[in-house]
C-alpha cells in the first residue's frame, strides 16, 4: 500500500507544495521517492517497486521530470483526473508532503514558471517528446541512476547531511521491498493488443486520450515496452475501464485483454536483459547467413554504428571465390556451405586469387585481403551489424574452441578466450563447498571454498590466512578449483556423466581420466563436480549395464565395453578379430546371464573368474580372469589391455587357465574338434549299438538335436504356455523357427508347437549345469529323473560326450557287450592318460574321486565310475547346459521304446561298479544312471548321402543313406553308388564306412556338420579335411567323417 | 602403505572337509580365498600371517556346509594419496605409463612426466628425456608419488606423478 500512498502523495505535491511550506516533518528523500513516482506515472506506478533505494540518486532529475509532470497533469486539463485520483484517498499521503516541498521549493517554482508555457501548448498539441520520455523512462532510469549512483551519491550526501534522516533509504530491506509489491488491491495490468510497430503510438495515443477525457478514463497508466511487439499494458482496476479507455482506438482491436497475473506483473517493468555487453573477446554465434551459427569471436566494437567486426573461421571455397573474382560463372546457388576451414594464403594464391598485403589504418594491423575479405592468421575478420549475432548464453564447445586455438599461439590466446566464457556460464553453478580459485583482479589465484551464494556474489572462505573469514567475491572472477588425482564427475557438456580422476589442471580446463576407458577427457572445471561415485558415466540404459553379455538381433553377441548416450559399444563375440559395434537399445535382445563352463585347449574347465591365458591370435600372451562365457567363446579381461575398456574375446580352445593342467596327448590334443562335434552332434535316434569305429566321442551326440534351431536366447528357458490347448504347460524351448516355438512339456512326453506370443518367457532361466554341478549333482540328478521322464535322457549328455576318456572305457566293454567282433581299445591307456587332465581342473572332486580309481582298473563297468571326473568337467559346458534339456526332442521320443529294452541288456554292468557308487557318493546318481543311458546314447550319426555297410539278414553290403527317418532307421539304397534296392535299415544295421585318405567325406558332427569336403590327410584319429564350400583346411576327428560314395 | 592387521571372515566348509584335518581345510581355503583380494577398507590382502581364532561352527541347513567365523592375521597393503612409492613400469602408451607395485596399479598421465620427456613411439614404447639419458620404458623401475587413488570392491586404481623432485626413474633395465 506504500506505493498507493506515494501515488496520492504525488497529486497532492502541488498543492501541498504551496500550502504547507512550514512544515518540515519529513525528510527530504521522501519527497524525491514521491516525485520519482510521479513522474514514473506515465510509465507506471509500478516503478516504486523498486524505485525507492534509488531516490535519493535520481533526485536531480527528478526535480525537472517532476515538473513536467505536474504540468501535464495539471495544465493539461489534468484537474479533473486528479481530483478522480485524489478523491480515493485524500487523506493519506498528506502528511509525508509537508516537508518535501520545502526543500525544492524555491527551485521548483522557478522551473514551472519556465516550462509552464512549453507544457501548455506543446501539452494541447501532441506532446510527442514529453510522451516518448515518460514512456521510455521506466526502462532506462534504472542504469542511468546506477551510472553515476556515486557521483549522485557523494552530492546528495553533502547536500542532506544535515538531515536526520538522511539514511533513511539507504537500506531498503526485503521486507520493505516486498511491501511495494503489487497486491490484490492494487490496480491490474492489463495486456492488449495493438497493431505491430504501433505500441508506442497507442500508449501515446491513449494518453492523449486521458488528457482529454481526464477522468471519464479510469485507467491509471499505459506501458509500451520497447521490447514487446504487439501489447501494450494498461494498468486499471478494472477490465471494463480497460475497455472503456480502449474504445475508438484505431491501433488496438481484437478488444482481447488479458489480465497479468500479479506474480508477474514485476517482471513487466523489471529491465531484464541489459543491454548486451559486446566487449572484445566475447564469444558470439552467427544468427545469419553462410555462417549462422558459427563460433565468433568479437575483435571490435563500434557502439555508434552498431556494428561488430568479429572473427571467424572462414567459410570459403576458394574454388568459387576464384572463379568469381575472375568474372567466370558462379553457380547460382550452392548447395552446400563449405565446411569451417582456415583461410590458406598459398593455396589462395596458386588459384590465382589476387592476395594484398595490408595494414589496416585503424588498428595498424596487417590483414590478407582477399576479394574484399580481410584474413589474418587464416582467421576471416568481418563486420557486422551487433544484430546479426547472438551474444547470449553462448557456451562454445570444448571443440570449437580448440579450433579457434589452433593457428594462434598457444597460451596467451587460450586463456584470454576462455575467460570470456565466465561470462555467459549459467547461474548458480557454485554450491557450498566448492573449492574455488579467483581467477581475476586483485585476489587472483586466491583459492577458498565458498560459504554462500547471492546473486552475482559468492562469498568465499579463503584458503590463505590473515584474511577476513569470508571474502565476497563476483562470481565472475572465480572459478573451480581442482587439484590433480580429485575424482570427479562431468555433469554437463559432451562428456556427460564421465568420472575419472583429475590429471592435469590447465587453467580452468581439466584433463581427467576416465575411469572406464582410461583415457584422458578435456572438460572444463565448471562442467565438473567433485564425486566420488565411480561410475563411468552412464553405466547402464534399460536393463543392460556395462560389462553385460548380450545378444544382439542379428543373434550376435558380445560385451557392452561403453555406454554411450543412447547407444552401447559392444565388443562382439568374434574370436578372429576385435569387431565393435555401436548398438543402440532396442537392437539388444536380451541380456544372456548364464554361467557355463568350457574347456581350454588343455581341456581344462573354464569357468567365469578364472584366470586365463590367451595362446594364439592378436591378444597373445594376455591374461585375466574370464568375464563371460559364450558358444565357446571367452571374453577375457585384462586391465593390462587399454583398447575395448580391457576387454578380450577369444576362442575357448585358444586359451588356457593359468595354473591348469596341461595334459597332452593326441585324444586331449584334438580335444577342440571333438569339441566342435559335441556341441551339435547329429540327429540320430539313439541305438544300442557301437560300431566298429575307433573311440565314439558322440555318444551323447544323439541326444542333441541338429543344428541347434537358432541361437535364440529362448531356446534353452523354461517356458510357460499361455494361451492355446496347452496353456498353462510347462516346458523347455527346443527350437524356434519363426514365430513358432518348439516346446518340450514337462509333464507329457512330447514335444509341441505353439506361436511364440503364446509363450511367456519369464519363468525361470535355467541355467541347471551351473548349479548342480558343483556338489549336489548326486543327488539331485535321481530326482530330476523322478519328476520327469525326459530326463533320464538327458544325464548321457552330460556324461562322456567329448570326454574321450570314457569313450575309450566304456568302448570296448560295450563292443563287447554288443558286437563280439568290434576291435578293443586299449581302456587303460586313455583313461590313464586323461585322469590327472580332468582332475587337476576339477580338484574339488578329488576327494571322493580316487577311491574309484582302485577298482576301476579290472572292471569294464569302472568306465562309469570314472564318469565324475569328466562328467563334472563336461558339465558346464556351454552347449551343454543350454541346449542339454532342450535337446532330447521328440524325434527321440518314439524311439525310446526302442531304447528301453536294451536297458536290461546292460544291467550287467551294473553290478559291475558297485563299489564306485558308494564310494562316489556325489555322483553316485550320475553312475547309476549310465549303463541306461550308454547304450541307449549311442549311436552312429547318419546324414544322409553318406556310404554305410548295411547287415541285413546276415548279408553285409554296401548302401547310400537316402533319408534319415525320424525314428532312427535309415532308408537306404543299396548298392556302393546307390543304385540298388532301398530298403529301410535301422541305425544298428548299419555302419559308417571310415574314410579314407583322398576319399570325398561327409561331416556328421560339429559345427560344420552336413558339409562336405575331400579327407586330404589322417593324423592319428584327426582327418584333415577341405571343405567343399569354404576351401577351409579343418582337423576333424575321424569318427565324424563318413565317406561318400 | 602396509599394515598388519586382524580380519574376519565367515568361511564355509563342505562337509567333506570334516575330521581330522578340518582346522588344516580351513586354513588352506582361507588363504586360497582371502590372499590377494581387495577391499576398499583395507587394500589388497597380501598375505595371511597367522589364525587367531576359529569360532563355533553353524551348520547351514539345506546344504550341509558348516560357516566358521575365523579371524586371522592378515598383512594388507592400502596405496594412500601422497604416498611415495616405487613401481615396476608395466606398459607405455602416449597417454602416461602404468606400472605396478604389488597388486596396485599405477597409472602416471602424460601430464604428470616431467616435461622434458617425450613419447617415443616404436617396438619399445617409452619415454625419453631430450638427451637421451633417462629412458621409461616397460620394466623400468620408477618411483613415483601417488596423487589419487579410486577404491573399487575388487581394484585400486592410483595415478600418479613423477614430476617432482627425487622421483623417476630409478632403475633402468636396459642399464642393470
Amino acid at each position: 500500500m506504500v506505493r498507493r500512498f506515494d501515488d496520492e502523495e504525488d497529486d497532492d505535491v502541488e498543492e501541498e507544495e504551496y500550502e504547507d511550506e512550514e512544515e518540515q516533518l519529513l525528510d527530504d528523500e521522501d519527497y524525491d521517492l514521491d516525485e520519482d513516482v510521479g513522474r514514473g506515472r506515465g510509465g507506471s506506478s509500478k516503478k516504486r517497486g523498486r524505485s525507492d533505494f534509488i531516490d535519493d540518486l535520481a533526485e536531480e532529475d527528478d526535480e525537472e521530470d517532476e515538473d513536467d509532470d505536474d504540468e501535464v497533469y495539471g495544465g493539461g486539463g489534468g484537474g479533473g483526473g486528479r481530483g478522480g485520483k485524489r478523491h480515493k484517498a485524500p487523506r493519506d499521503g498528506s502528511q509525508f508532503f509537508d516537508l518535501e516541498a520545502q526543500v525544492d521549493s524555491d527551485e521548483e517554482e522557478e522551473e514551472d514558471e519556465g516550462e509552464d508555457g512549453f507544457i501548455v501548448d506543446s501539452g494541447a498539441d501532441m506532446p510527442d517528446e514529453d510522451v516518448g520520455r515518460r514512456m521510455r523512462r521506466p526502462l532506462p532510469l534504472r542504469e542511468d541512476e546506477q551510472e553515476d549512483v556515486e557521483a549522485l551519491e557523494r552530492s546528495i550526501q553533502a547536500r542532506y547531511a544535515r538531515s536526520s534522516h538522511a539514511e533513511y533509504d539507504e537500506e531498503t530491506t526485503d521486507v520493505e521491498q516486498q511491501a511495494l509489491l503489487p497486491s490484490v488491491r492494487d490496480p491490474k495490468l492489463w495486456m492488449v493488443k495493438c497493431a505491430i510497430g504501433r505500441e508506442r503510438e497507442t500508449a501515446v495515443c491513449l494518453m492523449q486520450k486521458y488528457i482529454d477525457k481526464g477522468s471519464e478514463l479510469q485507467i491509471r497508466s499505459v506501458i509500451a515496452l520497447d521490447h514487446l511487439k504487439n501489447y501494450i499494458y494498461i494498468e486499471a482496476d478494472k477490465e471494463a475501464h480497460v475497455r472503456e479507455a480502449i474504445k475508438g482506438i484505431r491501433n488496438i482491436f481484437g478488444a482481447k485483454i488479458m489480465l497479468v497475473p500479479i506474480r508477474e506483473m514485476t517482471d513487466v517493468l523489471s529491465v531484464e536483459s541489459k543491454a548486451i555487453d559486446l566487449s572484445r573477446d566475447t564469444w558470439v554465434r552467427m544468427k545469419i547467413g553462410t555462417y549462422k551459427g558459427d563460433l565468433a569471436q568479437v575483435v571490435d566494437v563500434d557502439n555508434v554504428r552498431q556494428r561488430v567486426t568479429v572473427k571467424l573461421i572462414p567459410r570459403i571455397d576458394l574454388q568459387v571465390l576464384a572463379n568469381k573474382l575472375e568474372g567466370r560463372e558462379v553457380a547460382k546457388k550452392k548447395a552446400f556451405v563449405p565446411p569451417p576451414r582456415f583461410m590458406n594464403v598459398d593455396e589462395a594464391r596458386e588459384l590465382h586469387i589476387r592476395v594484398e598485403h595490408r595494414r589496416d589504418p585503424m588498428s595498424g594491423d596487417y590483414f590478407e585481403n582477399i576479394g574484399g575479405m580481410l584474413f589474418k592468421d587464416g582467421f576471416l575478420y568481418k563486420t557486422v551489424s551487433m544484430k546479426s549475432i547472438s551474444a547470449q548464453n553462448i557456451k562454445p564447445t570444448f571443440d570449437e574452441l580448440e579450433k579457434f586455438r589452433t593457428p594462434s599461439v598457444k597460451g596467451e590466446g587460450e586463456m584470454v578466450g576462455l575467460s570470456t566464457l565466465f561470462a555467459n556460464r549459467k547461474k548458480g553453478h557454485f554450491m557450498k563447498g566448492d573449492a574455488v580459485i579467483v581467477v581475476k583482479g586483485d585476489l587472483k589465484n586466491l583459492k577458498g571454498w565458498v560459504e554462500k551464494v547471492e546473486e552475482e556474489n559468492v562469498h568465499i572462505r579463503p584458503e590463505m590466512k590473515g584474511l577476513p573469514k569470508t571474502l565476497a567475491v563476483n562470481e565472475k572472477e572465480l572459478c573451480k578449483y581442482f587439484e590433480p588425482g580429485n575424482h570427479v564427475k562431468v555433469v554437463a557438456g559432451t562428456k556427460e556423466g564421465a568420472t575419472g580422476m583429475v590429471v592435469k589442471v590447465e587453467q580452468h580446463v581439466l584433463i581427467i581420466l576416465s575411469d572406464t576407458t582410461k583415457e584422458h577427457i578435456r572438460v572444463f572445471a565448471d562442467d565438473v563436480v567433485e564425486s566420488s561415485e565411480v561410475t563411468t558415466g552412464v553405466t547402464k540404459i534399460g536393463d543392460y549395464e556395462l560389462h553385460d553379455l548380450v545378444l544382439l538381433d542379428n543373434n550376435s553377441f558380445g560385451v557392452i565395453i561403453r555406454v554411450e548416450r543412447e547407444a552401447f559399444q559392444v565388443l562382439k563375440g568374434v574370436p578372429e578379430r576385435p569387431e565393435v559395434s555401436l548398438v543402440k537399445l532396442r537392437e539388444i535382445k536380451c541380456k544372456l546371464e548364464k554361467k557355463f563352463d568350457v574347456q581350454d585347449r588343455y581341456r581344462n574347465t573354464v569357468s567365469v573368474k578364472d584366470v586365463v591365458r590367451i595362446l594364439e591370435g592378436s591378444c597373445k600372451g594376455k591374461q585375466g580372469p574370464v568375464e563371460h562365457i559364450y558358444k565357446g567363446v571367452l571374453f577375457v579381461y585384462d586391465r593390462h589391455h587399454l583398447e575395448h575398456a580391457g576387454f578380450i574375446c577369444a576362442k575357448a580352445g585358444s586359451c588356457c587357465v593359468v595354473g591348469g593342467a596341461r595334459s597332452n596327448g593326441n585324444r586331449n590334443g584334438d580335444s577342440l574338434s571333438r569339441f566342435g562335434g559335441f556341441k551339435t552332434p547329429p540327429r540320430v535316434p539313439p541305438s544300442p549299438r557301437r560300431f566298429s569305429r575307433g573311440g565314439p566321442p558322440f555318444d551323447s551326440g544323439g541326444r542333441h538335436r541338429g543344428g541347434r534351431g537358432g541361437h535364440d536366447a529362448l531356446v534353452g528357458t523354461t517356458v510357460k504356455i499361455r494361451q492355446g490347448p496347452y496353456k498353462g504347460y510347462r516346458g523347455r524351448v527346443v527350437d524356434i523357427k519363426g514365430q513358432s516355438v518348439r516346446v518340450e512339456l514337462e509333464s507329457q512326453m512330447k514335444v509341441v508347437t505353439v506361436d511364440r506370443n503364446f509363450v511367456s518367457d519369464n519363468v525361470v532361466i535355467s541355467t541347471p549345469h551351473r548349479e548342480t554341478s558343483r556338489y549336489g549333482m548326486g543327488s539331485e540328478t535321481p530326482m530330476r529323473s523322478a519328476r520327469t521322464p525326459l530326463h533320464p535322457y538327458m544325464t548321457p549328455m552330460r556324461d562322456p560326450g567329448a570326454t574321450p576318456i570314457h569313450d575309450g572305457m566304456r568302448t570296448p566293454m560295450r563292443d563287447r557287450a554288443w558286437n563280439p567282433y568290434a576291435p578293443m581299445s586299449p581302456p587303460r591307456d586313455n583313461w590313464e592318460e586323461g585322469n590327472p587332465a580332468s582332475w587337476g581342473t576339477s580338484p574339488q572332486y578329488q576327494p571322493g574321486s580316487p577311491p574309484s580309481r582302485a577298482y576301476e582298473a579290472p572292471t569294464p563297468g569302472s568306465g562309469w565310475a570314472s564318469t565324475p571326473g569328466g562328467s563334472y568337467s563336461e558339465a558346464g559346458t556351454p552347449r551343454d547346459s543350454g541346449s542339454a534339456y532342450g535337446n532330447a526332442p521328440s524325434p527321440y521320443m518314439p524311439s525310446t521304446p526302442s531304447g528301453q529294452p536294451m536297458t536290461p541288456s546292460s544291467g550287467p554292468y551294473i553290478p559291475g561298479t558297485p563299489g564306485g557308487q558308494p564310494m562316489t557318493p556325489g555322483t553316485g546318481g550320475l553312475d547309476a544312471m549310465s549303463p541306461v543311458i550308454g547304450p541307449e546314447s549311442e549311436g552312429p550319426w547318419f546324414v544322409p548321402d553318406i556310404l554305410v555297410n548295411v547287415h541285413k539278414s546276415g548279408d553285409e553290403t554296401l548302401g547310400v543313406i537316402q533319408e534319415v527317418l525320424p525314428d532312427g532307421s535309415c532308408k537306404v539304397a543299396l548298392g556302393s553308388s546307390g543304385s540298388g534296392d532301398t530298403v529301410i535299415a535301422m541305425p544298428s544295421e548299419m555302419e559308417i564306412i571310415p574314410p579314407k585318405k583322398s576319399d570325398k567325406i561327409k561331416i556328421m558332427g560339429g559345427s560344420l556338420r552336413g558339409l562336405t569336403g575331400k579327407l586330404i590327410g589322417v593324423d592319428g584319429t584327426d582327418g584333415i579335411v577341405r571343405i567343399d564350400d569354404s576351401l577351409d583346411v579343418k582337423i576333424l576327428d575321424l569318427v565324424i567323417l563318413a565317406k561318400l560314395p | 602403505m602396509f599394515f598388519h592387521i586382524v580380519l574376519e571372515r565367515n568361511m564355509q566348509l563342505h562337509p567333506r572337509h570334516f575330521g581330522r584335518n578340518l582346522r588344516e581345510n580351513l586354513v588352506s581355503k582361507l588363504v586360497k580365498d582371502v590372499e590377494g583380494t581387495c577391499s576398499g577398507r583395507h587394500g589388497f590382502v597380501v598375505a595371511i600371517t597367522g589364525i587367531e581364532n576359529v569360532g563355533k561352527g553353524l551348520i547351514r541347513d539345506g546344504t550341509g556346509f558348516v560357516t566358521f567365523p575365523v579371524k586371522y592375521q592378515c598383512v594388507v597393503f592400502r596405496p594412500f594419496k601422497g604416498e611415495i612409492l616405487e613401481a615396476a613400469v608395466t606398459m607405455v602408451n602416449k597417454m602416461g605409463f602404468f606400472a605396478e607395485t604389488g597388486p596396485v596399479q599405477i597409472f602416471v598421465s602424460n601430464h604428470l612426466i616431467p616435461d622434458d620427456m617425450e613419447f617415443q613411439s616404436g617396438d619399445m614404447p617409452n619415454y625419453t628425456t631430450s638427451d637421451g639419458s633417462v629412458k621409461i620404458q616397460k620394466d623400468s623401475e620408477v618411483r613415483l608419488k601417488i596423487i589419487g587413488t579410486r577404491v573399487d570392491a575388487t581394484e585400486i586404481f592410483c595415478i600418479g606423478t613423477i614430476k617432482d623432485d627425487f622421483l623417476g626413474v630409478i632403475n633402468d633395465p636396459t642399464t642393470a
